[in-house]
């Protein structure tokens, strides 16, 4: 039986010159686990907020052609009955969560819809999304993946037929994503609930998801089976999806001759090492060593930190415990652990933000203490997680030029016009840097960043909620520092990023630095990926798991292997 | 005004929202900002009503008039505890009413000099009925007002003078010219993050400012407000209270009753009050 | 003066606000107050936040301001927020009593002061306890029963939903204007003054990104708000029914009560006796 049927839809949002969805049809069956991918901007958001009503009810636009959800014209119901239907969870979820209390969030809906058992129903959906034990906690309390399930749970407490999901895992490390996705396939095994997702990760369409729907420029390119979907490599990555690592490996071997035409690319591990065991040639793999630096100048240290958080109530957790780190000059940090070890802390602690309990944070061998805020702000540079904070004039010129024109800094405006060039923001710079897609922002707030040229440079997350296009983007706009700021420390939990561009890894955990070295190191701990819940690219697992004793961190070192040769 | 306005129901609600977290936030480093003073002259950082004034002058009037209020009434007065029981409906309608007749007024936001003439008239109607209100206040609440040697005076002139001093003070350096500096900055480019045609020759408001009906809900308004003042702080006027009846101690017992009575009465009003005023006011949302 | 700035950014951070105003939402939900029925308390604030204006005898004053202080220590407010009542209640009054005394008064003025700051705390106290004493969603059910309209209620525990949002992001925005700024030095009266005034442009500043971004947030939160059906409950008053089905009357309550009364009797017999 279908759910959902849509017929000939187009949808024009007010004062736009071209529709953004453009007579698409589609039918979704119950039951059904459907991912959409598309390129950015081609219209995944507006389609999904065709379904839950918001669009035609209360996003006024011009609407052609119709979307059924149980047979019924989505225009001929109320919003409420809509609501009932179809469960919605936005990217920016935080905004989506309402009430202080989580409890009350959970089933603030159905108080609203005059559900009797409201209490019960809210209760039960936080259950199934593994919140029970949090049901009196505040929303402040929550990590940013509670928060998360914490939406779902609202969305589905009204126990809609359908839940949607805007880009679930965009800003989550490995292990709460999978803990979302572990609760989505419970939704959808155990309750029958018909699950849409927005979604790039294509490693977990893989793994979770049943159907694949690609849109492009508003239309549906196709809809099919998610194996069958992951092995069109080229036409996903037409779209700027990836698909998995060992699917584009194989498909190179296919390409360069290396496997038969007629192989069926794998999408998972496990595929992966049922073909690729056959043909292996070179189990040692690329011997390579990461750069190590020599003893260098120090520009930052932490020495016997603990700090605390402030608490509403009761004791006072420790973030960090006698907390020890070093960064020498010149090095590439990549700070990971899961979410709430800390990251952010450290960052803010270089910056002065957070005054440590004891123990001192020292910049360039003076403590961070005794240090004024602007002076700091000369020698190191913070780039928030939410490019939107850094934002604080009304074109990326003047935010650019901004801490260069009040310091007097000559030429200053000769230097912004070289940060626009230099970050191809050139034909950009008159805009609001709110109002730009998200790649553009991240370019805009690293061009910020380093207006100052800084000695040490930060970022927090600078890849988090960005398809992987974007991310590329991100990458190659890193590669542009060199030259400007040669010390960079960046947290994240993005391992494809740690492996492209990190030459020292540091791991943390409870307040304490677990692991501090190489990839090579890091990834070959078993005993730290498991305790951190960090994960290498599959690739490397890939590698792993068909014996090759070398790790192999990119798609071309692992080919290599099945050349014969190898390129040191 | 609601039948020709272009903006839905939830995009009000947008507005109101927004007002109000803003506003909101504002109002609770304001009451954390102490004042000084040099001389007499007592320099305070009264308000930073200059939000809802921009988000009035930007969008629609009412809700970024209510969400003010609400958001004043709710993050300064109730989360720091320094709400003032039916006193803060004064401020409450006075506030929303300053706002509303500003926003109103101002038909082009990138007219520097309308939108200062604007935020310094609604500053200027919210501190006159505030300061009316207040000297009627001292005026019940102390006994024999008028026989206490230079209360009068100094009560007229310490209200006059701080009603002169905000509007001068916080009325130019945080109304008018942060309004002057964030209104044409934000137009444009505010508006579309809200799904809302910027305001324009046809989305403006229909009808002029001092349109009869508007004077007399702002009128309306106003007596509300002195009226729930006066009863916050006396009550007076309701149980025609005689001044001789004070003093000994049976009377406070009797006062008590009375009270108790006014108590029951104030109850009720509040009820019918909030019920009215949800119907009337609040619809919208 | 540039030490009022400093307060504002430094040690009136806004971690120490925002953890203040969460603690004294959030942190004193287990006190005495908090467990009475909101109803209970709101009709006794009537009664304690009226009554003492028509008082005007000392002793039964204080008396009343004696059994405040008790229930505002009950309830565990936050520092911040006492600390902000004193104020409150001091400059009121001590102005007036300087301005007045310029203006020719004598210290006659001085009892009728007195008796004016005494009813004005044992009001501000009052309200005190209820406002800060009670979580914010059984203070919003409480005026939802009164007849208070659903919008104030849901404004109230909306606000302590985004309160941290907001300041967090305010928090960040400043020191975006911190880090990236270059304010004037803080030497001689005239640099603190520019000082001042530089810190006060750089809030205002801060709003226009503030705005801007948080126009963006409540978007989502409007959309939101109407898939969770927030004007449906508007409209159906079976909803509000529901929703003030948690309130009951306990022997807690019962006892508060008996305690008030027989304290305000006490007050009344002593300041008889003692007239």
């Amino acid at each position: 039986m279908n759910k959902i049927e849509i017929d000939h839809l187009t949808f024009t949002y007010p004062g736009a010159k071209e529709p953004t969805l453009k007579d698409l049809s589609l039918t979704v069956e119950d039951g059904d686990f459907l991912a959409v991918v598309g390129n950015n901007g081609c219209g995944k958001s507006t389609l999904c907020k065709t379904l839950n009503g918001l669009i035609p009810h209360f996003i006024v636009g011009d609407m052609e052609g119709m979307v059924k959800i149980d047979g019924v014209d989505t225009r001929e119901q109320e919003i409420g009955s809509l609501a009932k239907k179809a469960g919605y969870v936005y990217q920016d979820f935080e905004n989506q969560i309402v009430c202080p209390t989580v409890l009350e969030d959970a089933s603030y809906a159905c108080l609203n819809y005059a559900v009797k058992d409201y209490e019960a129903r809210g209760k039960e959906a936080l259950r199934i999304c593994g919140l029970s034990s949090k049901i009196s906690d505040y929303v402040w309390q929550l990590s940013g993946g509670q928060k998360h399930l914490l939406a779902l749970a609202g969305a589905a407490a009204l126990s809609p037929d359908i839940l949607i999901l805007d880009e679930p895992i965009a800003q989550l490390d490995p292990a709460h994503a999978d803990q979302i996705y572990e609760v989505l396939k419970a939704w959808n095994e155990t309750y029958h609930k018909t699950i849409i997702v927005i979604e790039h990760h294509t490693e977990y369409i893989a793994k979770y998801c049943k159907h694949v729907l690609l849109l492009k420029d508003g239309k549906a390119a196709w809809k099919l089976p998610a194996r069958e979907a992951m092995r069109r490599t080229e036409e996903l990555r037409g779209s700027n999806i990836f698909p998995p690592q060992v699917t584009i490996a194989a498909g190179r071997m296919v390409q360069e001759g290396m496997l038969p035409e007629d192989t069926t690319l794998p999408v998972n591990l496990e595929e992966g090492k049922n073909l690729f065991e056959g043909y292996l040639k070179n189990r040692t793999g690329c011997m390579r060593q990461s750069f190590v630096p020599t003893e260098g100048e120090q520009m930052a240290a932490f020495e016997n930190v603990s700090v605390k958080y402030r608490a509403v109530k009761g004791k006072a957790p420790k973030i960090l415990d006698h907390f020890n780190l070093t960064i020498q000059k010149g090095e590439k940090v990549a700070l990971i652990g899961s979410n709430g070890a800390g990251k952010s802390t450290i960052l803010k602690m270089m910056m002065g933000l957070i005054q440590p309990e004891i123990g001192s944070v020292l910049l360039k061998g003076r403590p961070v203490r005794a240090l004024s805020k602007e002076e700091i702000g000369e020698i190191i540079s913070l780039v928030y997680q939410n490019p939107e904070e850094m934002f604080i004039k009304d074109s990326i010129r003047e935010d650019i030029s901004y801490a260069m024109r009040v310091r007097k800094i000559p030429e200053y405006e000769k230097r912004t016009d070289d940060l626009l060039e230099m970050f191809r923001l050139g034909n950009l710079s008159g805009r609001d840097g709110r109002l730009l897609s998200g790649g553009q922002m991240r370019r805009a707030s690293l061009a910020i960043g380093v207006a100052l040229n800084p000695e040490i440079l930060l970022l927090d997350e600078p890849t988090a909620n960005l398809d992987i296009a974007t991310r590329r983007e991100v990458m190659e706009t890193l590669r542009m520092l060199k030259g400007i700021t040669d010390t960079v420390i960046i947290a994240t939990h993005d391992m494809q990023l740690v492996c492209d561009w990190a030459e020292r890894i540091i791991v943390l955990s409870g307040g304490r630095v677990i692991a501090d070295g190489t990839k090579e190191q890091i990834f070959a701990d078993l005993y730290v990926r498991n305790q951190v819940g960090i994960r290498p690219p599959q690739i490397y697992d890939m590698g792993r798991l068909i014996g090759i004793e070398n790790p192999c961190f990119t798609i071309d070192e692992f080919l290599d292997c099945f050349r014969g040769e190898c390129y040191a | 005004m609601d039948v020709k306005s272009r903006m839905t129901q939830s995009q009000k609600m947008m507005v109101f929202v927004l007002s109000m977290s803003l506003y909101g936030l504002a109002t609770l480093f304001t009451e954390l900002i102490p004042s000084f003073q040099i001389g007499i002259v007592e320099f305070s950082v009264e308000y930073f009503l200059f939000i809802p004034l921009t988000l009035a002058m930007l969008f629609d009037p009412l809700s970024a008039a209510l969400g003010a209020a609400t958001g004043e009434l709710v993050f300064s007065e109730i989360m720091l505890g320094q709400f003032g029981g039916l006193g803060e409906l004064e401020k409450f309608l006075t506030v929303t009413i300053g706002v509303y007749i500003a926003g109103r007024i101002v038909k082009d936001p990138r007219n520097r000099r309308v939108v200062a003439a604007a935020s310094i008239i609604g500053v200027t109607v919210q501190q006159l009925m505030g300061c009316v209100v207040d000297i009627l206040k001292v005026q019940f609440a102390v006994e024999d007002f008028e026989a206490v040697a230079g209360l009068p005076e100094s009560v007229f002139f310490t209200e006059g003078f701080a009603c002169l001093n905000d509007i001068l003070f916080s009325g130019i350096l945080f109304c008018m010219l942060p309004a002057m500096y964030l209104v044409p900055r934000l137009y444009g480019k505010i508006e579309p993050l809200l799904g809302v045609k910027p305001r324009d020759k046809e989305t403006q408001l229909e009808g002029g400012v001092f349109t009869p009906k508007n004077i007399a809900l702002i009128l309306a308004g106003f007596a509300a407000a002195i009226g729930a003042e006066l009863l916050a702080s006396g009550g007076y006027e309701l149980i025609d209270w005689e001044a001789d009846w004070a003093g000994n101690s049976t009377s406070i017992i009797v006062g008590i009753i009375v009270a108790l009575a006014v108590t029951a009465v104030a109850a009720g009003l509040i009820r019918s009050r909030a019920g009215r005023k949800a119907s009337a006011e609040y619809r919208n949302f | 003066m540039h030490k009022l700035t400093d307060s504002i950014l430094d040690k009136f951070s806004m971690d120490f606000l925002r953890n203040q105003v969460l603690k004294n939402a959030y942190g004193n939900d287990d006190t005495v107050i908090a467990g009475l029925d909101p109803r209970v308390l709101l009709i006794w604030y009537l009664f304690f936040g009226l009554v003492p204006w028509f008082i005007n005898d000392v002793v039964l004053l204080l008396g009343l301001f004696l059994f405040v202080v008790l229930t505002t220590r009950a309830a565990r407010i936050a520092p911040l927020v006492l600390f902000l009542f004193c104020v409150g209640v001091f400059t009121q009054t001590g102005y007036l009593l300087v301005m007045a005394l310029f203006f020719g008064g004598d210290s006659s003025l001085v009892a009728p002061l007195l008796v004016m700051t005494l009813k004005v705390a044992v009001v501000s106290l009052a309200s005190v306890t209820v406002f800060s004493g009670l979580d914010p969603d059984r203070l919003a059910s409480g005026l939802l029963w009164f007849g208070c309209p659903d919008q104030l209620s849901f404004s109230i525990s909306f606000a302590y939903r985004i309160l941290p949002v907001l300041m967090e992001e305010f928090q960040n925005i400043l020191l975006s204007y911190r880090l990236r700024g270059n304010p004037p030095k803080k030497q001689g009266l005239i640099g603190k003054i520019r000082y001042l005034g530089y810190q006060v442009k750089l809030i205002i500043q801060a709003f226009y990104p503030l705005m801007l971004n948080t126009a963006k947030r409540s978007r989502t939160t409007v959309e939101a708000l109407e898939l969770k059906g927030y004007r449906y409950a508007l409209k159906n008053p079976g909803v509000k029914k529901m929703r003030l089905a948690m309130l009951k009357v306990t022997r807690n309550d019962g006892i508060f009560i008996v305690i008030s009364v027989i304290w305000a009797a006490c007050s009344v017999a002593a300041s008889a006796a003692i007239a």
